[in-house]
């Protein structure tokens, strides 16, 4: 599978993400969960666009339940953006690319 | 002389598969609801419904990231049908699409073949 978003875990999350000095979009997904399915190739399309400027990652929330529960994840997909270590917007569920792009650009 | 696929899992995973395809089928019906127009999305969660039904007893709902899964089957809140889908139609899981849904199909079956063939595509 060619994916532009890059796979992060329990342990590499604090580097990865926390430490980032651009932007991180997180990306929490399940196998078997239908509409990550659909939010995927939206995220990729993302990570193409913003090259540079953001990072793009996806996270199993099935092999990593740490940081998923750490961040009160309930409802999959589940899209993060992070900022300077800190949480600071989420979108909720299978969105159109415009949705995920407009709440990114406050963030650029 | 050993045959894969008679094995006691492989067994009851194509039960499982079966019993949950039949479910989605009749529940869509008996709701007025359909499958996603990208029916890769409506395999998928069948497919993870039937994997928790074989490993927890139920099927808990494969669109949620749960502290302790068995705990949550016991709940019963989140075993689909959920109780959002059986009070307001409402699956976020988009197994079950009202016709007002821009994502809704037109279709209320599946077949185990196309379910295998989608899910192999993964």
């Amino acid at each position: 599978m060619s994916s532009s978003a890059a796979p992060v875990t329990d342990a590499s999350f604090p580097t990865e993400v926390l430490e980032s000095s651009v932007p991180v979009l997180v990306d929490f997904w399940a196998p078997w969960c239908g509409p990550c399915r659909m939010v995927a190739p939206v995220v990729d399309e993302i990570a193409e666009q913003y090259e540079g400027q953001i990072k793009v990652v996806k996270l199993n929330t099935d092999e990593n339940p740490q940081v998923a529960s750490q961040y009160g994840i309930r409802s999959i997909p589940t899209l993060m953006i992070f900022k300077d270590g800190q949480r600071v917007d989420m979108v909720v569920g299978a969105v159109p690319k415009t949705t995920l792009a407009n709440t990114l650009e406050k963030y650029l | 002389m050993t045959t894969p696929k008679s094995t006691p899992t492989g067994q009851s995973q194509g039960k499982n598969l079966e019993s949950m395809r039949k479910f989605a089928e009749k529940y869509a019906s008996r709701t007025d609801t359909y499958f996603c127009s990208n029916l890769a999305v409506t395999a998928a969660v069948i497919k993870g419904l039937a994997q928790h039904k074989e490993e927890l007893g139920s099927p808990l709902c494969p669109c949620r990231h749960y502290e302790d899964k068995a705990a949550e089957v016991k709940k019963a809140y989140w075993n689909c049908p959920c109780v959002p889908m059986r009070e307001e139609k409402k699956c976020h899981c988009m197994l079950f699409l009202t016709p007002d849904n821009a994502f809704a199909g037109d279709t209320q079956e599946i077949t185990t073949e196309q379910i295998n063939e989608l899910c192999q595509q993964m």
